[in-house]
């Protein structure tokens, strides 16, 4: 332990104690106390016993359950960044309540835990089963988690959406709450934390044996199997837990094992057991910095939401201290190499499949049926511009996609990753706030400006010297993640522009006009050309670093002239069409596998696969419950998930 | 099977209405509602638009007035259907500022009237009479209108003396989020302008709390220990048991004593009919549970 580091737990515990000792004695002088625990009778000593109290009591356990699962997941999977939110097994068990309560709302009332572990579960098998692929490398098993947590993200808002405003209360999901009015979350919540506490010490001794490595854990008579899968469904069912009883806090297990450390504990089984310790300080403290704000400003915010803040930076800070198991190897799949004008025709023609099907074909509520000419001419000023816009930022996102994989040598790279989406609805929403009235130009100009200073940051971030490639994309995630922070917060203070909030994270093409349109596709055909002037980079940077220099490539040059085309091509999409989830992963992955891998070729084959899935999402987003546009981000989703299902259970890359 | 769907009907009709187009002097005949507050004040004058949003959630949130079957659902209010809309062929667009983002787009396919019902921190009683007046003036129903509203007034003046007798106590508007947290209506919404409008005193002294997620503390409702609490609209199903065995919530003095009512779903942010429909339902809540409320 570092000299002087105990001043720090000190300092906190001073300040949160403190903080709580003001806020309940505004309820009630201190004196008074006695006689309110021993028998509440006033209304502001029922608020004492039932309401401040346990709302302390409920943050200590909360952060100390959620400090623990981010220990354990941390030493399970070396990996000082895993936490219930980094892995989006939070948001499987926000996605589990949402949906419960939108569809089995009697069934809920009763059985949030079950339905939160359920989600929690389903989530972490996902990011696991992703993971395992990569040997649970810490930097794609953060990205896989945070794709998962963007599907649940977007499902989640999709369906709000769809339901119209008699779901208002499911946004306080955004925020998990930890306000009380009896003491049944706490009682509940210490039991499990108690029971999870428990199981813990005993599986403390093997999961550090488990540190040892493999073979060395095997030969002392380890089961590694069982001893992984007891600790991660521990983990999982504590963040569940948290879930339930307060709704989502993000961030508290990452930052508990690194405050931890941070003060100089090294040994693992004092990280795990002090992490709770830390994870309680924390929580109680933001808890109480929030009803400080509450009660001096009179602008509630959810806890959770403001947990959610520290998420970004955090993950800055810890950056450095990720290891990166140099994955750049030969790519695994071997596939017969297609030049591009073989494939071409396929494309034409789905090209042009999808433009009779985008122009010709409506609903008229009951039947699919076949426009006539008339028909087409009258619709065509509406649906050429969605279709445009749509296939234009499918292929920009699609192009993004490509660059990205290819530079950074994950598979898992995209335009989401990247955080400019993040940025530009950061922008999005500043602008809603500080012109409500402003119309849509302002609001494009606030989105441009937000894609623009995350761009910034994360060419600020690239350029320097020694950063490997994988960790740009975290670095790219933690400013995502702070964009969506402060879009969470703002959505649960907001008014009616939470509502154009949430329609704008759905994403639609319905908002493209004939104008934003072209402008779109001239920015797509200008990307893709530009693009195809750095084929050479792009053939060479996946090779690795070290033998990129030695082609007389400069690695840091490259990477940000990538980056800046990424950056432009992402906002530019997001800015008229949302941020869509996928397209930038999924097509680059399509093309390589149909053989396209000279890097010209599959930036275009990637282009043209990203322009046409877009332009099918955007014809199922209208049509599949017309006359009730869905979002074209679920839509988008809809198509992406079921292919990393598939590549999953491929169980190969 | 010959069946006459309203939307195929519609693909057919558009050419029809084209000609209707033709006569600019002529007011507006084909009305599209995308705001539920224009919706309402349409309907209040006698107009029932062709179109309308989200329909099937009006029905279950609004309830009144109530929208025969043949208006055509344009979608969600988020993002309205512009291809409906467009077949449609509406020779006028109501909207709202809410809608600022769509106006452009709106415009492209019919001129737009956007009236302002709520604006931040000011009541919105007079402004939803205002849109009575100015929608009445645009539809060439000044006469109606100017009905519409002596009726309201006199609606309230009478609901005012007949309610006169509860009116020492104050009155918390809640709407319930979850078993922790409600909405409050405060003096800039509709119903916190119509309470004081019959001579009740708000109990919440500021502006509305009215957001996605429910934004106040049950235990603020503690303030004022005389008030009753009017539960606006449904409690939602989750909450329920949550609620009924809270002991804050149970604890209130409004809920201990019994002084609680229940009111019928009503739009939040709706217009005059909405406004009236809560005058309505508060009124007869009172009266029919008694003084002691």
């Amino acid at each position: 332990m570092k000299r002087l580091a105990w001043i720090f737990p000190v300092v906190v515990t001073v300040v949160a104690a403190a903080l709580f000792l003001h806020e309940a004695s505004l309820r009630l002088p201190i004196g008074m106390w006695g006689n309110a625990l021993a028998s509440p009778t006033s209304m502001d000593e029922l608020i004492l016993v039932y309401g401040t109290f346990p709302r302390a009591a409920v943050a200590l356990v909360a952060g100390a359950a959620l400090g623990l699962s981010g220990a354990l997941l941390q030493q399970l999977l070396r990996n000082p960044i895993a936490d219930p939110s980094t892995l989006g097994i939070s948001a499987g068990a926000q996605l589990a309540i949402v949906v419960a309560t939108l569809f089995f709302p009697e069934f809920l009332d009763g059985n949030r835990t079950f339905v939160a572990l359920f989600g929690a579960g389903a989530a972490a098998a996902i990011v696991f089963t992703l993971a395992a692929r990569r040997a649970f490398e810490p930097v794609t098993m953060v990205v896989s988690g945070l794709l998962v947590g963007v599907t649940a993200a977007a499902f989640s808002a999709a369906l709000t959406l769809a339901q119209g405003e008699y779901l208002m209360s499911l946004v306080t999901w955004n925020g998990g709450s930890l306000s009380q009015q009896d003491w049944s979350v706490f009682q509940s919540l210490s039991v499990e934390f108690a029971i999870a506490a428990i199981l813990s010490a005993l599986l403390l001794r093997p999961l550090l044996l488990l540190g040892l490595g493999d073979a060395g854990a095997r030969a002392l008579g380890v089961n590694l199997v069982g001893i992984r899968f007891a600790v991660a469904a521990v983990a999982t069912a504590l963040a569940g837990f948290v879930a339930a009883g307060v709704g989502l806090v993000s961030f508290v297990g990452l930052a508990a094992p690194a405050l931890v450390r941070g003060m100089g504990i090294r040994r693992p089984a004092m990280v795990v057991a002090m992490s709770p310790v830390a994870g309680a300080l924390l929580l109680f403290l933001c808890d109480g910095l929030v009803q400080l704000i509450a009660s001096s400003a009179g602008e509630t915010f959810p806890t959770g939401a403001v947990t959610a803040l520290i998420g970004g930076p955090l993950l800055l800070w810890l950056l450095p201290r990720v290891r990166t198991t140099d994955l750049h190897e030969k790519p695994a799949l071997m596939v017969r190499p297609l030049p591009f004008r073989r494939g071409l025709p396929l494309f034409l023609l789905a090209g042009m499949a999808i433009i009779i099907l985008a122009l010709a074909v409506a609903r008229n509520g009951e039947n699919w049926i076949m426009l006539d000419l008339n028909q087409i001419a009258d619709l065509a000023p509406l649906r050429w511009p969605r279709l445009l816009a749509a296939s234009a930022a499918g292929g920009l996102l699609a192009l993004t996609g490509a660059i990205l994989q290819r530079m950074t040598g994950n598979a898992m790279a995209s335009p989401e990753v990247i955080g400019v989406s993040g940025g530009a609805g950061l922008g999005f929403a500043a602008a809603l706030t500080f012109w409500p009235l402003g119309g849509a130009l302002t609001q494009l100009a606030g989105a441009g400006a937000g894609a623009l200073v995350v761009m910034a940051l994360v060419l600020a971030f690239a350029s320097r010297r020694h950063l490997p490639a994988d960790k740009l994309l975290l670095a790219g995630i933690a400013i995502g993640s702070l964009s969506s922070s402060v879009l969470a917060a703002l959505m649960a203070i907001g008014d009616q522009r939470s509502w154009q909030i949430l329609a704008w994270l759905g994403g639609s093409a319905s908002t493209a006009t004939a104008g934003t349109a072209m402008l779109l596709a001239a920015i797509a055909v200008v990307g893709l050309m530009v693009s195809l002037f750095f084929t050479r980079w792009l053939a060479v940077l996946p090779l690795g670093a070290p033998v990129a220099r030695s082609l007389g490539v400069s690695v840091p040059v490259s990477r940000i002239v990538l980056l800046l085309i990424c950056g432009i091509a992402t906002g530019a999409a997001s800015l008229l069409v949302g941020p869509l989830s996928f397209v930038g992963l999924i097509a680059p992955h399509i093309a390589l596998r149909a053989g396209f891998v000279r890097s010209g070729d599959h930036m275009t084959a990637s282009f043209l696969l990203g322009a046409v899935v877009m332009a099918f999402a955007d014809f199922g987003a209208r049509t599949a419950t017309f006359p009730y546009e869905l979002p074209l981000g679920l839509f988008a989703a809809l198509v992406g998930a079921p292919y990393l299902i598939w590549l999953v259970a491929r169980g190969e890359r | 099977m010959m069946s006459f769907s309203r939307r195929g009907v519609l693909l057919g009709s558009a050419a029809l209405a084209l000609a209707g187009r033709a006569n600019a002097a002529a007011p507006p005949q084909r009305i599209a509602a995308i705001d539920w507050a224009m919706l309402e004040t349409a309907v209040a004058l006698g107009v029932m638009p062709v179109a309308a949003t989200e329909l099937i959630q009006f029905h279950k949130d609004a309830v009144e007035p109530a929208i025969p079957d043949n208006v055509i659902d344009l979608g969600l209010r988020g993002s309205v259907n512009l291809e409906l809309l467009h077949l449609v062929k509406p020779d006028l667009i109501l909207i709202s500022p809410f809608y600022t983002r769509h106006e452009a787009t709106l415009s492209a396919i019919a001129p737009t009237l956007s009236l302002p019902f709520y604006v931040k921190g000011e009541p919105p009683f007079e402004k939803a009479l205002g849109a009575v007046r100015a929608l009445g003036e645009r539809l060439g129903r000044s006469q109606e209108a100017a009905h519409v509203e002596t009726d309201i007034r006199a609606a309230l003046e009478t609901m005012r003396q007949s309610l006169a007798r509860f009116t020492d106590r104050p009155t918390y508007l809640v709407n319930i989020g979850d078993s922790r947290h409600v909405r409050i209506f405060g003096s800039d919404s509709m119903f916190g302008d119509i309470l004081v409008r019959l001579g009740f005193r708000n109990a919440w002294p500021d502006r509305s709390r009215f957001t996605f997620a429910a934004p106040v503390p049950i235990e603020n409702l503690a303030v004022e220990r005389d008030a009753r609490i009017v539960i606006v609209s449904d409690i939602p199903v989750e909450a329920r048991s949550r609620l009924r065995s809270s002991m804050i919530w149970n604890a209130l003095e409004p809920v201990s004593q019994g002084r609680v009512l229940q009111l019928p779903n009503i739009a939040p942010y709706g217009g005059v009919t909405a406004g009236m429909r809560f005058a309505r339902l508060f009124a007869e809540a009172l009266q029919s549970e008694g003084a002691g409320r």
